[in-house]
């Protein structure tokens, strides 16, 4: 089998039965980010806004490199980013004026700590 | 200062992350800017949120064994459990907070069951909790499904030949659970003793049941 054969019939997610190192028994408790995260993708999902199997493909979607190098929440928060555009209930523009006033926020709360922005 | 001196609090947004000393990383904003934007929008509440968080906090293995050392001692509920697992899991007060259906899957001396989610991480987390982060990695996901007696013996678990593996592979909508079978010497034990040998992992079926240590426990 070629390389692009392998490509079209795998998708990022579709690993089942592939080769693969041995089991490392990693576990961690989650960061408050992360579990916020979770509630956040229970929530989407409870509204019919974004569920499960749209959240599994809106991870596909973001492409085997990111799929590879992003962590778990990571994936699923950059996912519903994209897939909230798509459906048009959130716009680029509100993402990115949302985020300089929570980063502001935060520099607000913490005036010593202006050094690494 | 900050030109930002108006802050609209017309929305209840939590203030959690103000008080965290870390400068909040890339994702961290992001979940924050996400949530705050479609609460904003009224499309759910902050309340949500944190309602959802103490759920999935209240969300333990210990449900999971409870309804394992309920089957252990009462045929009629195993029965039950096996025909349905959602309704059996309710009828212990465990609420299924997804639509998700539950199938509950019996080890015997013949058949040895795992679970996995090869393409993700489906796991039946209202009688377990949050998956632990193997199960989510790739070796886990990609190797159950072809290769379960090395997988396993990895977790020190060695399946005898004659004992038929079975992998179940969870999706969105349908999630399994390990009935581990009841260990030898727990005659005498009571629903409460027993449930304290059932582990997560014996529910993954990627071990057995803990063997009673000698011990009474209290």
């Amino acid at each position: 089998m070629t390389q692009t054969e392998n490509l079209v019939k795998r998708l990022p997610n579709d690993i089942g039965g592939l080769p693969a190192d041995p089991i490392q028994r990693i576990e961690h408790e989650l960061e408050p980010w992360e579990k916020r995260c979770h509630a956040l993708a229970d929530v989407l999902d409870y509204h019919k806004i974004i569920n499960t199997e749209e959240k599994r493909c809106g991870v596909e979607a973001l492409g085997a490199e990111m799929v590879g190098k992003l962590g778990y929440y990571e994936r699923w928060i950059v996912a519903f980013a994209n897939i909230l555009f798509r459906k048009g209930i959130l716009t680029p523009t509100e993402l990115a004026l949302k985020t300089k006033e929570i980063e502001a926020r935060w520099a607000e709360a913490h005036p010593d700590r202006h050094d690494d922005t | 200062m900050s030109e930002s001196t108006h802050h609209d609090h017309d929305h209840d947004h939590p203030h959690a992350e103000i008080s965290q000393s870390e400068r909040p990383g890339f994702y961290d904003v992001m979940e924050t800017a996400v949530r705050e934007l479609l609460i904003g929008k009224k499309l759910f509440g902050a309340d949500e949120i944190r309602h959802q968080i103490e759920l999935l906090d209240s969300r333990t293995p210990a449900l999971g064994a409870k309804v394992v050392a309920r089957a252990w001692v009462d045929p009629a509920f195993k029965s039950r459990l096996l025909a349905n697992g959602r309704a059996a899991c309710e009828e212990l007060g465990i609420s299924f907070y997804d639509d998700t259906q539950l199938i509950v899957l019996e080890n015997t001396e013949k058949v040895h069951n795992l679970i996995v989610c090869t393409l993700c991480s489906c796991y039946p987390r209202p009688v377990l909790g949050l998956p632990p982060d193997w199960y989510k990695l790739k070796p886990y996901r990609a190797r159950a499904v072809s290769e379960p007696r090395a997988v396993l013996a990895e977790f020190g678990t060695h399946i005898p030949d004659d004992v038929e593996v079975r992998v179940s592979d969870s999706t969105a909508m349908v999630r399994f659970l390990v009935l581990p079978m009841r260990p030898n010497g727990t005659d005498g034990y009571d629903e409460k003793q027993l449930a304290a040998l059932v582990t997560r992992d014996a529910m993954i079926g990627v071990i057995p049941a803990n063997a009673p240590t000698g011990r009474t426990a209290r």
